[in-house]
């Protein structure tokens, strides 16, 4: 029949294919920019995860090395001025010479000690030789509080033979190698006043204020100053008033007038503009000296320029970094998710380490002293030294390489914790703590083994920790006073050390011990309820592995044993399905011309023969058919429909439909059903055919003339149908009446099959319930039991 | 009548038993032993219905009733030794009018015989009887309007509480009624122990449209919960 359905099919079929090879033509045509784009998203997560962290890095780094030179002013001042010559530090500079030359002018003579007034942020002042130079050198009261320390006078140290040369000097010697500053200072008249000046040619330019490669000129005449930058004059005084904002501090202000000494003092002075750097002979100590106050500053300048620009740069591509990640922040999340499986393994307690080495990193640049200061400055700011804010923003700065790598490392932990729960994080503490516990262990066979295993072990390390003082001692002790005794004492207690490390290891191992003996308890456990599909696997080195394998040799044992039982049982039903169906069909022909042979007109003899054999062909047919569902139910192959009914209806309603053998027996039914429904689960078709073999059992093996009682009871949940009668013969004793062909009556004439009982208990059981029967003399009772659904 | 009936069985035995039986009550009879040779008889048109056995050699009965439904429309009627549920199910979906499991009765074999070749040949389209607003279910024709119910176009005579009982169980085909609500419903009186009298009355409806009252196929009862009449094509 198959084959017909096939050739019926054939065209749609054809068809069909032809549609569906169409439609995979088309979705591959549509499919090749999808194809484009699926390596596409493949890379999407690695690009996004990397801009993400060159953007991060970039930026924090950059921010970092930035607030890093903010915070700790390691730029000359004012910050933001690029030409070097608009700093503070310049103008400082600038008036120092002056104030020099001015001495000079003044007929004062400058010493020079090597530094300069700016030698990469130190400070030396110069020593200033005449207490007169002092006077015009004073401020006025409003400057006082602004004013800057000087250094201090000294009187200059008795003359010995070489100084003496010095002395006899000119005074502007300290100045007369400047290779950045040029200089003219005029005492007195044009004609008679005495010219200082490290130029030996070209005075005439400098004083025309132009000199090639200088473009800074200052010029003090007649008491005020005038600076001109690049051929524009600066406006030095302001509204002629010095104080802290004044930018020049310079002499000539309203409040701070020169001295009356540098009357007819003229000096001009004009500052390279890209200083060079050279040596300077120190005529103290006869050595050289490094002497670019301008040339560090430039410097310095030109450095913070490029170091600006450079961090600027790093922060416009760290921001470009990050605009992509944005963009591609929802694909990242494989990559991160791929991370937080690289640092699941990381206990917590390495974690924890690890940030507390990183935050100590922090700090590690720093001095004792210099934390101290910082944290001072930090969180004693109302004591007016410092600012909390700045002291904080310096205390972080610090070191803020460390810095992006702690960012990283938060980072990383909040992915850890963002994609792993608490439960697969490993921690050292935690393992320890619960495999003391125990508590939350199914089996109580590892129970108990964890417990005493695990106080084993806290034993063994608490020994184990505190043997390490006296062996600290005895290595001291043995380092002090070497000798042969001794040396094997130490060795003693190395011994007795490992050993006692070996301990550990081995309580340590017989958890996993537990764990497997645990394993096989329950796997055996589990053979015993009947699992025969999952094998124990252990471990290649565990020490249980051997017995794990014989037991699973047993359990595949058995498993082939129910298999071949099946197997037969299904080979027993399918043989004895085969032989009712072929004895079904002889008996349709005996049954058919039995008919036949009623129907024709036979002689009374022959019309009670014909009778006689169509009644035993019905037998045979009842027989037959219960045959079959004896055998079935009994290889567990018998369909069941379960579903929710009334059991006391079900009884009444088969004693309803058997009203017509009822009423023509002499028996009396006598039923005892209870009103309200018990409901109960089962196959109401196969149930009553139970109740009905049960009635008809009576029906055929009662006591005429007696009674027969249908109870139906309910207690404990259970429901209880109960079918008694008299017997008509004696009961023999010891007798299973539900086995096959078992009948009271051993002479085998009566209409039943024998099989009665036998179809009852197994129907019975097929659906749930229970089925047994009691004899107590002639009495015999039928018990079928249900659990009682609740509603 | 002298409709011939196409007889099919590989035991000649039972082909000439039925032959008789089936002649007896005056149709002529065909014999097949085998689905091949059923196929090739079907073509006639003079054959007006098919009893037919499953288990056949050269080519089975549900083989043969499939290719013999391309061919041609008419009652089917398997008859066969498999007696589960789920091989009536299986010939019933496959195009069969109708499943007698052997060994059979001959009486109810005839009166299936006979309900089938009048709903083919005297009844006709039953479309036609839907359209009018009467109830079909198989070979049975309810009228509510009338409360007349036929089977096989035969009005069958019932008593006024078994009417009440037909009226209610097609107009609500399929659906349960336990024998407490056919009670209320029917005698209009509050149900105790009704079970009797509900079965009684509902035993001899059977008898009087059912082909074989001990295996109904129409009022059926649903064990524990109630009774229900089973729709039919």
């Amino acid at each position: 029949m198959d084959t017909n359905w096939n050739s019926t099919d054939k065209d749609p079929g054809g068809a069909l294919e032809q549609f569906v090879a169409e439609e995979v033509r088309e979705a591959v045509e549509a499919g090749k920019g999808v194809k484009v784009l699926r390596p596409g998203g493949r890379v999407k997560a690695p690009a996004g995860f990397l801009a993400f962290f060159l953007g991060m890095t970039l930026a924090l780094s950059a921010l970092g090395a930035v607030g890093n030179r903010i915070a700790w002013e390691r730029d000359p001042s004012p910050r933001w001025e690029w030409d070097w010559q608009e700093t503070d530090a310049f103008r400082d500079e600038v008036s120092h010479y002056l104030r020099e030359f001015l001495t000079i002018g003044a007929g004062g003579t400058v010493d020079f000690y090597g530094g300069a007034y700016y030698w990469d942020g130190g400070y030396n002042g110069a020593v200033v030789e005449q207490e007169a130079i002092r006077t015009w050198w004073g401020f006025g009261q409003a400057a006082e509080a602004t004013r800057v320390d000087q250094g201090t006078l000294e009187p200059v140290p008795p003359a010995e033979p070489e100084t003496e040369k010095e002395t006899e000097k000119e005074p502007d010697a300290a100045y007369q190698a400047d290779k950045n500053v040029l200089y003219y200072i005029r005492n007195g008249e044009i004609k008679n006043g005495k010219v200082y000046s490290n130029m030996d040619a070209g005075l005439d330019k400098l004083l025309a204020r132009s000199v090639e490669g200088y473009n800074f000129y200052l010029q003090f005449v007649d008491g005020r100053v005038s600076i001109f930058k690049d051929g524009q004059t600066l406006d030095v005084y302001g509204d002629g008033y010095y104080d802290g904002d004044s930018r020049w501090f310079v002499p000539g202000y309203d409040n701070f007038p020169a001295g009356e000494q540098l009357e007819g003092v003229k000096v001009v002075m004009a500052v390279r503009e890209t200083p060079i750097p050279y040596y300077s002979a120190d005529y103290k100590t006869g050595g050289t000296s490094y002497y670019s106050g301008f040339y560090s500053l430039a410097r310095q300048v030109k450095e913070s320029r490029s170091f600006y620009y450079t961090q600027g740069l790093l922060l416009f591509i760290a921001m470009w970094c990050l605009v992509v990640w944005f963009l591609l922040r929802k694909s990242t999340e494989p990559v991160n998710r791929k991370i937080a499986s690289w640092t699941l393994p990381i206990w917590t307690e390495i974690r924890f380490l690890a940030g507390l080495l990183l935050a100590a990193g922090l700090f590690s640049g720093l001095a004792p002293g210099e934390l101290y200061y910082a944290l001072r400055d930090a969180f004693v700011w109302e004591s007016g030294y410092g600012d909390l804010w700045m002291g904080l923003a310096r205390l972080v700065l610090l070191n803020f390489p460390t810095l992006v790598v702690l960012f990283w490392f938060c980072w990383l932990i909040h992915n850890d914790h963002k994609h792993n729960s608490k439960e697969v994080r490993r921690s050292l503490l935690r393992a320890l703590f619960r495999s003391l516990r125990a508590r939350d262990l199914k089996r109580p066979v590892e129970k108990r083994l964890s417990r005493s295993g695990g106080l084993v072990l806290l034993v063994l390390l608490a020994g184990f920790v505190l043997s390490l003082f006296p062996m600290a001692v005895l290595v001291n002790f043995v380092r002090t006073y070497p000798g042969i005794w001794e040396v094997c004492l130490l060795l003693l207690a190395c011994l007795l050390e490992v050993l006692l490390v070996w301990a550990l290891y081995c309580a340590w191992r017989s958890r996993g011990l537990a764990r497997d003996i645990a394993a096989l308890a329950d796997q055996v456990e589990a053979v015993r309820a009947g699992d025969l599909e999952r094998p124990l696997i252990l471990p290649e080195d565990a020490d249980l592995r051997q017995t794990a394998e014989r037991l699973n040799d047993i359990q595949a044992g058995m498993k082939a044993a129910l298999a071949e039982q099946t197997r037969s049982e299904r080979m027993k039903v399918e043989l004895v399905s085969n032989v009712s169906h072929d004895l079904k069909t002889p008996l349709t022909s005996i049954l058919s011309y039995a008919e036949l042979l009623r129907q024709e007109d036979l002689p009374p003899a022959a019309a009670d023969y014909a009778k006689i054999i169509d009644q035993k062909a019905q037998r045979l047919k009842t027989m037959v058919e219960d045959v079959f569902d004896v055998s079935k139910a009994a290889a567990d192959q018998l369909p069941v429909h379960l579903e929710r009914l009334d059991l006391g209806k079900l009884l009444r309603q088969t004693l309803a439909d058997m009203d017509g053998p009822i009423q023509a027996s002499a028996l009396t039914f006598k039923a005892e059903l209870p009103e309200e429904p018990v409901m109960i689960t089962a196959d109401g078709r196969r149930l009553y055919r139970v109740f009905q073999n049960l009635l008809d059992n009576a029906l055929r093996y009662a006591l005429e003339g007696s009674r027969v009682y249908l109870r139906l009871k309910t207690a404990e949940g259970t429901a209880e149908a109960s079918v008694r009668s008299t017997s008509r013969t004696e009961l023999p004793e010891g007798v299973d009446f539900t086995a096959r062909f078992v009948r009271g009556d051993s002479s085998r004439t009566d209409g039943g099959s024998g099989l009665g009982l036998s179809i009852a208990k197994s129907f019975t059981e097929a659906c749930g319930g229970s089925f047994r029967v009691e004899t107590v003399a002639d009495l015999f009772t039928a018990v079928v039991t249900f659990p009682v659904e609740g509603d | 009548m002298n409709e011939c009936i196409l007889v099919v069985d590989d035991d000649p035995e039972i082909v000439n038993a039925i032959a008789i039986t089936l002649e007896r009550e005056g149709w002529q009879v065909r014999r097949a032993y085998d689905g091949l040779q059923a196929v090739d008889q079907c073509l006639d048109p003079a054959v007006k219905l098919i009893l037919i056995d499953v288990m056949m050699p050269k080519l089975d009965g549900l083989s043969a009733l499939l290719r013999i439904r391309e061919r041609r429309n008419l009652p089917v009627i398997v008859l066969s030794a498999k007696s589960e549920d789920t091989d009536k199910i299986l010939g019933l979906s496959m195009g069969a009018d109708d499943y007698v499991t052997k060994p059979y009765n001959p009486q109810e074999l005839i009166a299936r015989v006979r309900s089938q070749l009048r709903r083919y040949t005297s009844l006709g389209d039953v479309n036609a009887e839907k359209r009018q607003g009467l109830l079909v279910n198989g070979r049975l024709t309810y009228d509510p309007a009338g409360r007349v119910l036929r089977a096989d176009g035969d009005e069958v005579k019932l008593t006024p509480t078994e009417t009440k009982i037909v009226d209610l169980l097609f107009r609500h085909p399929g659906q349960v009624f336990p024998a407490e609500e056919i009670y209320r419903r029917v005698w209009n009186e509050d149900a105790f122990s009704c079970e009797n009298t509900v079965m009684v009355h509902i035993r001899r409806i059977r008898e009087k449209i059912e082909l074989n009252p001990k295996e109904p196929d129409y009022i059926k009862v649903v064990w524990g919960i109630g009774y229900k009449l089973e729709q039919h094509g």
